[in-house]
């Protein structure tokens, strides 16, 4: 055991939390406008620790003995036993698939649920990046959130979020995963309902715990079946009374007595290993259901719709919990249960599928959208849907890309929102981008950092975002085009490195399923292409209209608008250097082209060193071919955006009089209907039957024609909302069906509930208490409101006790 | 010694009850002065009990036993009643829980009773001398004394000192549930007199734990066994409420005054549910294997039905009130879940509902004494007005929906993954589709529980100030009394602690449940190893039962 690896892990999540509640104490009366002290100096802390885990986690596994490297390194610290149900379950073994040392593994199971904290490559690349982002964040907050009423419980709520934040990816365990993971949602929703006097944000906030809930619930179902298929909710292997000391784990063998038994974690080194995953449709609907509850957390289809109402928090809290960490939570899990999806293509298939389409599906919304940070979040929203499609490849490239391109994210998103909330704390809380232009030379340092950002996130050579996203396409690209699935099975006879088959989870698909899956991923493939494209577009949309053509700016701004105080610059200039360098000095110091150092960290997890996913380990290489093609798409959807919307004003609704049916909207427009009114020829007419006072012909005229009108409009009415642009303006009206086929259902049916217990439920135990009833009004006739009178009767049944008391004992 | 802890802790309630009733003209202050004594007092007592009681729930015979012949009068007919308290792992939780809860009863209608404080105050401790009562009760006369004691200072609280309709809800309230209560009573004492019947020791008796050892030796029939199932059924499950037994609920609830609701929510609804697990388990193990899916069904339909009636409330009580609904279906769900996970969830689950649903009526009381409304649409940016009524709001809300981290997490998630666990792995072929319908239902009864109680808060707390202006002076109005904390935080506490740690709670009730749980889980578990038997479940298990 390293003890530096035990202490930080500690400290990692005691120290934000030390922060809030000294914040939560001394914040209202004491510490007031100094209430971001603790909590910075917490997270700056935090972040120093989680530098050192890295480091101490990088040694360990460099140093691991040789017969343990194949498992990967991890280290448990078990803090308390938060329940322990004794024998709580018999775990069925169907003895004759199980390996011979797997046998001591059914049987009895106890609940056990400890507190227990890890450390492993995936863990402390998230605890790093989780607690750096965080505290340049909180260093901008202090600029952005001064003279806020609620200055304290802002910094308090931070303080909470970065202490589950970090125990989401720190605690061993699926159920504690899940409370940290409802933790954060409790600050997701408490911050964005921060300011709680606007209705839109305390709507938000419920919106977006109710959404996550949803896919919580399919997360409890999952956990429930890992709980009866596994036998525990433990990643790690412990012994059945809790020890996880990797010694005697490793000693336990099938005469241990039962507290010293074995108890296989599901993502323990010991069933990787084994490779002892349960395949099928089982292994299938844990892991679809696994996806619900990242989709609710990470924004993806089909429960996407709450993260850009989201935007109606501070900006900070965006930057922070909406772009780079909490939103991040769910591709983290997936790359976590990598060994259980490695065990159902199927449900691989359907990552990619879901990441894919949304990465889309959000790109083409961010297109139209005016407000700048929604802009960002749909962004935020495709972008994992990016990471989600590198999960859904299946391969080692696949998760370790989309965990690079993860890391990557944070900093240039964070960057971009920050930048944002820069611009609105310059322009009074405005943020709609038709309403300012041309601020380069206002805040020349915010727009010198949003570029920087926008490049990033476009994937232009050489900043951060060009080399995750590269290695993102290049995971889809090796399952479309280089047969890596037909590879993994060898039925690709053409295929060069063709290897004999493994008895894997893809043994069982036949050629025709292989060639569908093959052809789902090439789909996917182009669709990234295009995304990358749209990517590119909407971000330099937003920027040219925000800093280029004519200077402009809204009224609520008043004279003072100015570039922002360098407490907020400085974490700009910090996280925009970030974000060129992060991805070129990780290739770089790899000493490999296309090789990252972040991936061969991460391939020591446990979860990526051994068992189905290692298999389809290939050697880094660079890509030139996929890198070209992204770099020219990314560069093609920068110049048509310059191109459109460099000039100036109008530029916002181009895309309105490309992609938008005219002519219908006329129908609905007053000003075109009195238009009408001065055609001469029917002003004269119209003037001629109102002097002769037959104007109500002219109505009654009117009104036919205007009924004959609708009818023939209707289809053109139908175009209306369902043009490109108004499908992508309204965001595809996702809202609208959700609130047409799940929220007003259950409102009806919740109102006839109501009705059914009042008049029928009630009714019947009413009919029934006839007679009772009828007992009743006569007491009630004797003894209504005469407390005393009830007073003597109970202290003459007292008496009664009393004196049978008497009568038994004398008889 | 402890066991005199134990009577002092039963009886103080009603000296001061007594005292109380005696010096019916003493002021309003020294009243309930003298009652907040009274309840920290035992409140105290209680807490010394809890501390000293064996921290792995492994007891020989209960904790605290006082037994003492009572009316007994074995040399002539056998009769043995007994004066017999104790406490054991199926009711130290609730034991604790009521004397908590009535430390925060008193202290909500500090001000909120104005007229005749004495014979309030007096109610109000005769109603915790029967609810400790009930807990700790080991001879059924006395448990059934006990268990209608608690009926008649309801009635008065209710019936004297709540709203507009107050003696319907008062009269419905009793009817209803006394009439339940006497088929109850005629069910148990059948169960006396079958045992005195055929266990061949000549001796009527009423002791709890001695009844259920003899009913292990010799069972009663099935067809007995349901018959006094129903029985006991009727008085419980009107208690408990269990779907559709459950509309004197909501009426009670509402004209009832704030301290009422708290110990009506929070102790007096548990009663029903600890009914069925002292008595229903153990004593009739094959009904109630047989009627396991019927109970189940009952259970998941008020858990779905509550819910969705609660969405449509307007009335800040009644919405409560049918969440309580929804949050017992929780409790008899574990229940009949029978697996070890189910059960302790559900023990665990009746505490966190008492402490988050008692919490949420006083703070209801708290904005009534405040606006004199209960009217959801009447209200609404409180948040700004009282920060630290929405703080408490907020916490008591998060523990009712089950944020993890807090008491109502561990509760739900234990009965869910217990009924899971007897749907997938546990369930006989026949009845598995039925029991993961049931149990997918039940998950997503959160899903809705979450909707309701998060919207409340969302037009009661947040969004631009909204206050009725009946009152005429809301400029007056203020934040929680230091008062209403104290009321308030030993609750915030207790979900905190339970959250964190539940297996401090779960682990001394642990073995007890296991002995009280064990008879009908063996049945059940049976014939599902029977494999020839598992195709008709229900004839199985009476074939099962009756090979016994």
């Amino acid at each position: 055991m390293n003890e530096r690896i035990t202490y930080c892990l500690i400290l990692i999540p005691a120290l934000p939390l030390l922060a809030a509640v000294i914040v939560a104490v001394l914040g209202p009366k004491l510490l007031r406008s100094l209430s971001h002290i603790p909590v910075i100096l917490g997270l700056a802390g935090a972040s120093v620790c989680s530098l050192i885990l890295v480091a101490e986690v990088l040694r360990e596994q460099d140093s691991l003995p040789t017969d343990r490297e194949k498992a990967g390194f991890e280290q448990v610290v078990t803090l308390w036993t938060w329940a322990n149900v004794p024998d709580a379950y018999n775990l069925p073994g169907d003895g004759a698939t199980l390996p011979p040392h797997a046998s001591r593994d059914v049987g009895w199971r106890d609940f056990r649920i400890d507190i227990s904290l890890r450390a492993d490559a995936l863990t402390a690349m998230m605890l790093g990046m989780v607690t750096f982002v965080a505290t340049l964040v909180a260093v901008f907050a202090a600029g952005y959130m001064e003279g806020d009423r609620g200055y304290w419980r802002f910094f308090a709520y931070i303080g909470l979020f970065v202490f589950s934040m970090t125990m989401l990816v720190s605690v061993s365990n699926f159920l504690l995963l899940f409370v940290f993971w409802e933790a954060v949602g409790v600050c997701s929703y408490l911050l964005i309902g921060f300011w709680y006097e606007k209705p839109e944000a305390a709507a938000a906030g419920k919106k977006a715990f109710l959404v996550n809930r949803v896919g919580d619930f399919a997360f409890t179902v999952a956990m429930f079946l890992i709980w009866c298929t596994y036998g525990t909710l433990n990643y790690h292997d412990s012994l059945a009374d809790g020890t996880t000391d990797p010694q005697r784990v490793v000693a336990a063998t099938a005469d241990s007595p039962p507290e010293q038994k074995l108890i296989r974690g599901v993502l323990g080194q010991d069933r990787i290993l084994a490779g002892d995953y349960k395949t099928g449709w089982l292994a299938t609907a844990i892991c679809l259901l696994l996806l619900l509850g990242a989709c609710g957390k990470s924004a993806q289809f089909p429960l996407h719709v709450w993260l850009p109402d989201a935007m109606e928090g501070p900006t900070p809290v965006s930057a922070l919990i909406h772009a780079a960490t909490m939103v991040t939570a769910g591709v983290y899990m997936v790359a976590r249960c990598t060994p259980l999806f490695a065990a159902s293509p199927t449900a691989q298939l359907v990552v990619a599928i879901t990441g894919g389409f949304t990465a889309l599906l959000a790109g083409l919304i961010a297109l139209t959208q005016f407000d700048l940070k929604r802009i960002l979040a749909y962004s935020t929203i495709s972008q994992l849907g990016y990471m989600f499609l590198a999960l859904g490849a299946g391969t080692v490239l696949g998760v370790t890309g989309g965990m690079f391109h993860l890391f990557t994210h944070a900093f240039f998103k964070a960057l971009l929102f920050l930048g944002a909330g820069s611009v609105m704390h310059a322009m009074g809380g405005i943020i709609d981008i038709r309403q300012f232009g041309g601020l380069r030379r206002l805040m020349p340092w915010t727009h010198a950092t949003f570029l920087i950002g926008c490049l990033a996130l476009s994937g232009v050579f050489p900043l951060a975002g060009f080399w995750s996203k590269d290695t993102v396409l290049a995971a889809v690209h090796h399952n479309a085009i280089e047969h890596e699935l037909e590879r993994r099975v060898g039925s690709h006879p053409g295929h060069p490195d063709a290897e004999p088959a493994a008895p894997g989870p893809l043994a069982g698909w036949t050629a025709e399923q292989l060639a569908t899956a093959r052809l789902i991923y090439e789909v996917l493939y182009y669709g990234a292409l295009f995304t990358s494209f749209l990517t590119a577009l909407y971000t330099f949309r937003a920027f040219c209209l925000t800093f280029y053509g004519q200077e402009r700016i809204p009224d609520q701004a008043g004279h003072h608008a100015h570039e922002s105080p360098p407490l907020m610059v400085a974490p700009l200039a910090v996280l925009a250097v970030c974000s060129i360098f992060v991805g070129m000095a990780f290739v770089a110091w790899s000493g490999s082209w296309g090789g990252n150092i972040l991936a061969n960290f991460l391939e020591g997890a446990p979860s990526l060193a051994a068992g189905a996913i290692a298999t389809t380990k290939t050697p880094p290489e660079f890509h030139l071919d996929i890198a070209g093609y992204s770099t020219l798409v990314a560069l093609a959807g920068i110049l048509s955006a310059m191109f459109l919307y460099m000039g100036g004003t109008k530029e916002a609704t181009v895309l309105k009089r490309l992609f938008d049916l005219q002519g219908a909207d006329r129908l609905t427009d007053p000003e075109w209907i009195a238009g009408l009114e001065r055609i001469p020829w029917i002003s004269a007419t119209t003037k001629f039957l109102r002097s002769i006072y037959l104007g109500w012909v002219v109505t009654l005229v009117g009104y036919a024609l205007g009924a004959g009108s609708l009818v023939l409009a209707i289809p053109l009415l139908v175009g209306q909302f369902i043009s490109p642009y108004k499908l992508s303006q309204n965001k595809f009206y996702f809202d609208e069906i959700y609130a047409a086929l799940v929220v007003w259902p259950l409102s009806i049916l919740a109102s006839i509930c109501y009705w059914i217990d009042r008049w029928i439920v009630d009714g019947l135990v009413n009919a029934a208490g006839m007679v009772p009833a009828a007992i009743g009004s006569l007491m009630r006739s004797l003894q209504m409101g005469l407390v005393q009178f009830y007073a003597l009767a109970m202290v003459l049944g007292a008496l009664v006790l009393v004196a049978a008391r008497l009568i038994w004992a004398a008889g | 010694m402890i066991n005199q802890l134990l009577l002092l802790t039963i009886f103080l309630p009603l000296i001061g009850a007594v005292l109380l009733a005696l010096f019916g003209r003493a002021s309003r202050e020294s009243a309930r002065l003298l009652a907040l004594c009274v309840a920290l007092l035992t409140l105290w007592c209680a807490s010394q009990l809890i501390f000293n009681f064996p921290p792995t729930g492994e007891l020989t015979a209960g904790f605290a036993v006082t037994d003492i012949p009572w009316l007994s009068a074995v040399a002539q007919t056998g009769l043995d009643i007994r004066f017999s308290v104790g406490l054991d792992g199926l009711g130290l939780w609730m034991f604790g829980l009521t004397a908590l809860l009535f430390v925060t009863a008193v202290l909500i209608s500090w001000e909120a009773i104005q007229e005749r404080a004495p014979l309030f105050y007096a109610m109000l401790l005769l109603l915790e001398f029967g609810c400790l009562g009930v807990f700790t009760a080991r001879d059924i006369i006395l448990f059934y004394i006990f268990f209608e004691l608690t009926l008649i200072p309801l009635f008065f609280l209710i019936g004297i000192w709540g709203s507009e309709e107050r003696r319907y809800a008062a009269i419905k309230f009793f009817l209803f549930t006394l009439s339940g209560s006497l088929l109850t009573f005629l069910g148990l004492l059948a169960v006396v007199i079958w045992d005195y019947q055929h266990s061949g020791t000549g001796l009527l008796r009423f002791s709890i734990a001695g009844l259920t050892e003899s009913l292990q030796q010799h069972p009663l029939p099935v067809n007995l066994q349901l018959l006094l199932f129903a029985a006991l059924f009727a008085g419980f499950a009107i208690k408990v409420p269990l779907f559709p037994l459950h509309t004197w609920l909501p009426l009670a609830h509402v004209q009832a005054p704030a301290a009422g609701s708290v110990i009506l929510a929070g102790v007096l609804l548990k009663i029903g549910v600890y009914g069925f697990l002292r008595f229903s388990l153990p004593m009739l193990p094959q009904a109630t294997a047989i009627c396991m899916p019927w109970m189940l069904w009952l259970a998941v339909a008020g858990i779905v039905y509550g819910a969705l009636v609660a969405l449509a409330q307007s009335d800040l009580k009644k919405l409560i009130a049918y969440s309580s609904v929804s949050h017992l279906g929780f409790c008899m769900l574990g229940l009949f879940a029978l697996n070890p996970t189910g059960v302790q969830g559900s023990v665990l689950q009746m505490v966190n509902h008492g402490i988050s649903t008692g919490g949420l009526f006083a703070i209801v009381g708290m904005i009534y004494d405040r606006y004199h409304t209960r009217q959801i649409a009447d209200l609404g940016g409180l948040a700004r007005r009282a920060p630290w009524l929405a703080f408490f709001m907020v916490l008591f809300t998060f523990s009712s929906i089950g944020v993890p981290g807090l008491n109502g997490f561990a509760g739900e998630f234990l009965i869910l993954l217990g009924m899971f666990q007897r749907a997938w792995a546990e369930a006989p072929a026949a009845l598995a589709t039925q029991y993961v319908v049931i149990a997918v239902l039940a998950t997503s009864g959160v899903v809705l529980g979450a909707w309701y109680m998060l919207w409340l808060v969302q037009r009661v707390f947040f969004g631009p100030l909204k206050e009725p202006h009946t009152t005429g002076h809301n400029d007056h109005v203020s934040d929680l009394s230091l008062r209403e904390i104290l009321a308030l935080a030993p609750l915030a506490v207790f979900i905190v602690w339970i959250g964190l740690r539940p297996n401090d709670f779960l682990s001394r009730m642990g073995p007890s449940l296991e002995a009280a749980r064990r008879p009908a889980a063996q049945i059940v578990d049976q014939a599902r190893s029977a494999p020839a038997l598992a195709r008709e479940p229900i004839n199985s298990l009476e074939n099962v039962a009756r090979a016994r």
